[in-house]
């Protein structure tokens, strides 16, 4: 939303501009119109600072969203999601999961972290294995 | 790792006052009659059958890894009354994780002058202690002791009646206060703009206290210490135990506080007691303090080290993995501000003057200047900026902005600090924890 606004008060301002361009601020002043009606109507509380991670409260979720478990905190459906959620949600909530968009590196140091300085209990290979590749696959900053 | 069915769920359910009180008497026996579980010379025994699924049912989930708990520690849901209800004492804020309670101040809430407690945001690195969760201060003692002439035992009348007492407004900002614009993400509560408060404390200087005790040549750090519970249960760990420099616990706006705006300290914030290192990152502001250890090193508490409250000593690109011995411990924290009137997205008359407000503040003391922008960023003119009532307390600003015709706009806003630095567009040096953002705040206006 914030691009389009922006075109459109861009394209107000400018002076001259050669006919392709003419045309082209035409149609981004039809689209901006449409999305400023629609902007305006839904004004209050836009944010532009709103991370990109963050949903918009209320916002229908958008075709791609994974579907998630609310049996296991809102984690997202795949393998690993059982074994991540008991592991997690036995010292914190899994909303500290699911805020995270770490990059691999970051995910194998928090493991460790997690057993040396937060009292995880160590776990076999194919159990860490499998919750951090959901981890990596899920919330992550590379993917 | 097989759920508990429903019916496993709410069978034998043992509420958790009972528990609490079974495992003060006698944790070893508690467990073998709630759970029925027998304690191995490791002090670990597997929970079968029955005592499983009531140990399940009276924390509301299954415990999959029940062998690995210890006997006799109960475990840290038992431990304690919800603390999460205490919530619901708070208005508007953002709950990003329930446990530990962590929640942010949508800018607009920030209004106040002094931070109410409703507005005020919080990080708990730990579990609320029971003693706050039951605003029971009885036989509570403030220890002081490591690199001085004499070890202080101190009640809470001790430091009302033997020290001055002194009231001061002062900010409390989250050191991961903006972490959640960091582009890779940086581990830790995504925190936006709303991990900042300013409300007024009353207790006595940290600086007289430390006088009492008599400093020794040697002393160089402090080390705080609280009485809240490690996430994981474990009585033998500390959620979090942080420091600072003997120079800045000198400073005269440093407190220990056993009052926010004229009431006890609230549950959420340390009660009874805690400590206020104004400029700081606020776990320096240790919460429920029980002692603090006057180090003749940089103290080397829980969440000192590691990447946790540290930057790279160096630039890096975005991403970078720093080796942890080129991490320094963050200090004072960068100068920023907050728009907090009027709400983002609101609507403006086109071609009229419109108020806007907010606070700023920093690290090293007051603000210098304040500057909005209606054009992103292109143009900027000087907002009108309050003094503060102390050191350390955020400063009012206004200016008056006019769209000169309808549509879409941004307010910007920038402080200045003491030295002329001034806060970036976007995000400063991004670091693997996220720590330090001061990237300025912007709202967006509508004019119509």
């Amino acid at each position: 939303m914030r691009c389009d606004l922006m075109g459109m008060t861009r394209g107000r301002r400018r002076g001259r501009r050669p006919a392709g361009a003419v045309l082209r601020r035409a149609a981004w002043l039809a689209a901006g119109a449409a999305v400023l009606s629609a902007g305006v109507a839904a004004a209050q509380g836009y944010d532009p600072m709103r991370p990109p991670q963050q949903q918009v409260p209320g916002a229908a979720a958008p075709e791609t969203a994974p579907e998630v478990d609310p049996e296991l905190g809102g984690l997202p459906v795949g393998p690993g999601a059982e074994d991540t959620f008991y592991l997690c949600s036995a010292c914190h909530s899994i909303s500290l999961v699911t805020q995270q968009r770490l990059t691999d590196e970051r995910w194998d140091y928090l493991w460790t972290w997690m057993i040396e300085e937060q009292g995880m209990p160590e776990q076999d290979a194919e159990t860490r294995e499998t919750i951090l590749d959901y981890l990596k696959t899920h919330f992550s900053a590379e993917r | 790792m097989a759920r508990l069915d429903d019916e496993d769920r709410t069978s034998g359910a043992v509420d958790r006052e009972t528990i609490r009180r079974a495992y003060a008497a006698d944790p070893f026996e508690a467990e073998r009659r709630l759970f029925g579980r027998l304690a191995h010379a490791d002090r670990r025994g597997f929970l079968r059958g029955a005592g499983l699924a009531a140990m399940g049912a009276a924390l509301g989930a299954a415990m999959p890894f029940h062998r690995n708990f210890p006997s006799g520690l109960v475990p840290a849901a038992f431990a304690q009354d919800s603390e999460a209800e205490l919530m619901a004492g708070k208005d508007g804020l953002t709950l990003l994780n329930e446990r530990p309670v962590n929640a942010e101040t949508p800018a607009h809430l920030l209004d106040d002058d002094i931070t109410p407690y409703e507005r005020l945001f919080v990080r708990n690195n730990g579990l609320v202690p029971q003693s706050a969760l039951e605003q029971n201060a009885e036989g509570w003692t403030l220890t002081v002791d490591g690199e001085v002439d004499n070890t202080l035992s101190l009640s809470i009348d001790d430091l009302k009646n033997d020290f001055e007492t002194v009231t001061q407004a002062l900010w409390l900002e989250c050191g991961g206060n903006g972490r959640a614009f960091f582009n890779p993400g940086a581990s830790g509560n995504q925190w936006t703009t709303g991990a900042i408060g300013c409300p007024e404390w009353t207790g006595v200087r940290l600086r007289d206290v430390l006088e009492r005790a008599g400093l020794k040549s040697s002393a160089v750090y402090t080390g705080h210490y609280g009485n809240d519970l490690h996430l994981s249960g474990d009585p033998e760990k500390e959620a979090i135990s942080r420091g600072v420099p003997i120079d800045k616990a000198m400073e005269p706006e440093c407190m220990i506080a056993w009052a926010m705006n004229g009431q006890d300290i609230p549950a959420l914030h340390g009660f009874p007691l805690r400590l206020v290192i104004p400029g700081y990152p606020g776990s320096a502001s240790q919460k429920y303090l029980t002692r603090i250890w006057v180090r003749d090193q940089v103290h080397d508490g829980a969440k000192m080290g590691g990447y946790s409250y540290r930057l790279p000593a160096y630039p890096v690109a975005p991403g970078t993995e720093v080796p942890e011995e080129d991490m320094e411990i963050l200090t004072v924290m960068p100068v920023k501000s907050l728009i907090t009137g009027p709400a983002t997205g609101a609507e403006v008359p086109a071609g009229q003057p419109a108020e806007v407000r907010g606070h700023a503040w920093a690290g090293n003391g007051d603000v210098r200047a304040m500057h909005v922008s209606l054009d992103f960023g292109q143009t900027w003119q000087e907002a009108e900026l309050d003094g503060p009532p102390n050191k350390y307390a955020w400063q009012r600003w206004r200016a008056e902005v006019t769209p000169p015709e309808a549509g879409y706009y941004e307010v910007w806003a920038r402080a200045t600090d003491q030295n002329g630095v001034m806060q970036p567009p976007t995000t400063p040096g991004w670091n693997p924890r996220g720590y330090g953002n001061n990237m300025m705040h912007r709202i967006a206006l509508f004019a119509v």
